[in-house]
């Protein structure tokens, strides 16, 4: 499958690797080039893969506040909220954000690309309370703009004005160039900056538009990396249907409080009982670089699974996440056994490093 | 894409340049364009026997691990300290500074068994489509 862009990527010269059956570039002119320009001034993601299903109607309410796990009853317009779909396990099914278009009408839902068939599949399987839903994924571009500029870069761009806009809400405007726009004050980076949904046909242009004003292209390869420098979770990699936002300590985006949802008997249960693993953060005190799969030791034993790993750009060091079992705490050392060598790392509260919005609460 | 003429090419994408009976070791510029940032050359030691086709260490770049491989049978006798503090060599001028290692041949008639540059370049063009 291709995006509305790929004509875009093809004439930018784009590494494009196969994602979850997409054709998407990993780079263009380099992970670490495209990593700082995020940090220092503006990048420009196509996240157009995504999947964006809306849930409208009179039973929208009751179906969404039993399927994913915000409280969204006083949810205003125009405010986002990361949630997760969850099993009966509280094992999550996905991570997705929820836009509230009109109260207790219109919602969209914005899911990972390698997910959306199989949430789609499985709402519909819920959906006893006949909400109405339909999947606008195809017809349906988004591109974030993010880092420090991302602000400026959009308003030369489009008109629109980010600094308006708090954390976490969205707008609609409607441009010239790129028609109707939806911009949403959110990203996967932590460097500030816009998510922006627009028709299909429209996103060459703003693409184009938003380039031209200095924001420099970047491929999966740099999502991926600045996404892990800020601890931020992939589904698929540290969080799926075998772990809880508990274990992964994303506990903000669970409203326990909420009486009845899907996986919530799951998650108090282990509540009270305790955590036996949690998501935490490896700083590699020696040189190399820890991937998915590497195993970490604690005087001997093994203590967790690193789920994702990289170079931080930002501080040149080997950094991950890793599920640690209970009573391995921050500022322990671990071993992480790298290629059959065993690689001192401290283990972290991420974010690694500062970014200039955080989407998640510092984890205690 | 750089393909210099007076070395030797491995199915692998190792770069190879015959020395008196040894053989400088790296990896091509298409291997290191694949490849991406480099951010961490790891090495055998000095003094390391390998055979054809075994690992002399590993190149990683931002988003994936490779190994290098030994074009042909010999000895480690040099490796390139540099590339330890400065792996970003290897994208740089992967033919002359990220040199990672000089083998000792033991049968340096072994040579023949390697592409040279034309053939290495139809080989490329060939693995890209």
């Amino acid at each position: 499958m291709r995006t509305p862009l790929f004509g875009e990527h093809e004439r930018l010269h784009a590494k494009i690797v196969d994602f979850h059956g997409w054709d998407m570039p990993v780079w263009y002119a380099g992970i670490r080039e495209e990593h700082m320009a995020v940090r220092t001034s503006a990048g420009l993601f196509d996240a157009s893969h995504m999947g964006e299903i809306f849930v409208t109607g009179p039973q929208s309410v009751p179906f969404l506040e039993r399927v994913q796990t915000r409280s969204i009853g006083k949810m205003p317009r125009g405010k986002v909220y990361y949630s997760f779909f969850l099993n009966d396990q509280g094992g999550i099914i996905d991570d997705l954000t929820v836009y509230c278009l009109t109260p207790g009408e219109r919602y969209m839902l914005c899911v990972n690309a390698s997910n959306t068939e199989h949430d789609l599949a499985w709402l519909h399987d819920q959906n006893r309370e006949g909400a109405a839903i339909e999947d606008k994924s195809p017809a349906t571009a988004l591109i974030a703009v993010q880092g420090p500029e991302a602000a400026r870069v959009l308003k030369s761009a489009t008109g629109f004005d980010l600094e308006g806009l708090k954390t976490y809400s969205f707008a609609c405007a409607a441009t010239e160039a790129s028609g109707e726009i939806m911009v949403s004050k959110t990203g996967y980076t932590g460097a500030g900056g816009a998510e922006i949904f627009l028709e299909a046909s429209h996103a060459p242009r703003l693409w184009q538009d938003l380039t031209a004003q200095g924001a420099v292209p970047c491929g999966l390869g740099a999502r991926d990396t600045l996404r892990l420098e800020m601890g931020f979770p992939l589904h698929g990699n540290d969080i799926d249907e075998t772990t809880t936002p508990l274990e992964a300590c994303l506990d903000f985006a669970v409203d326990l409080g909420k009486p009845c949802f899907i996986g919530r008997d799951a998650l108090v249960r282990q509540a009270e009982v305790g955590l036996g693993r949690r998501l935490m953060g490896l700083e590699l005190e020696d040189k190399g670089v820890p991937r998915q799969g590497c195993e970490c030791l604690k005087n001997g034993a093994r203590v967790g699974i690193v789920t994702s790993g990289s170079i931080s750009p930002v501080l040149s060091i080997g950094i991950a996440l890793a599920y640690l079992d209970r009573g391995v705490a921050s500022g322990d050392e671990v071993d992480v056994m790298v290629r059959g060598k065993a690689l001192k790392a401290r283990v972290v509260h991420p974010p690694f490093t500062g970014g200039t919005m955080c989407i998640i609460p510092k984890r205690q | 894409m750089n393909i210099p003429d007076d070395l030797y090419y491995t199915e692998n994408h190792e770069w190879g340049k015959a020395e008196n009976g040894s053989m400088r070791v790296g990896i091509s510029d298409y291997a290191q364009e694949e490849l991406g940032d480099i951010v961490f050359v790891d090495l055998l030691p000095v003094g390391t026997t390998v055979s054809k086709g075994d690992s002399l260490g590993t190149v990683e770049s931002v988003k994936a691990v490779s190994e290098v491989y030994a074009p042909v049978d010999g000895e480690i006798i040099e490796v390139n300290a540099a590339l330890e503090e400065a792996p970003e060599l290897v994208n740089q001028d992967p033919y002359e500074a990220a040199w990672m290692v000089v083998l000792k041949m033991d049968d340096p008639s072994q040579v023949r068994s390697l592409m040279d540059a034309q053939s290495y370049e139809e080989y490329v063009k060939a693995e890209a489509k």
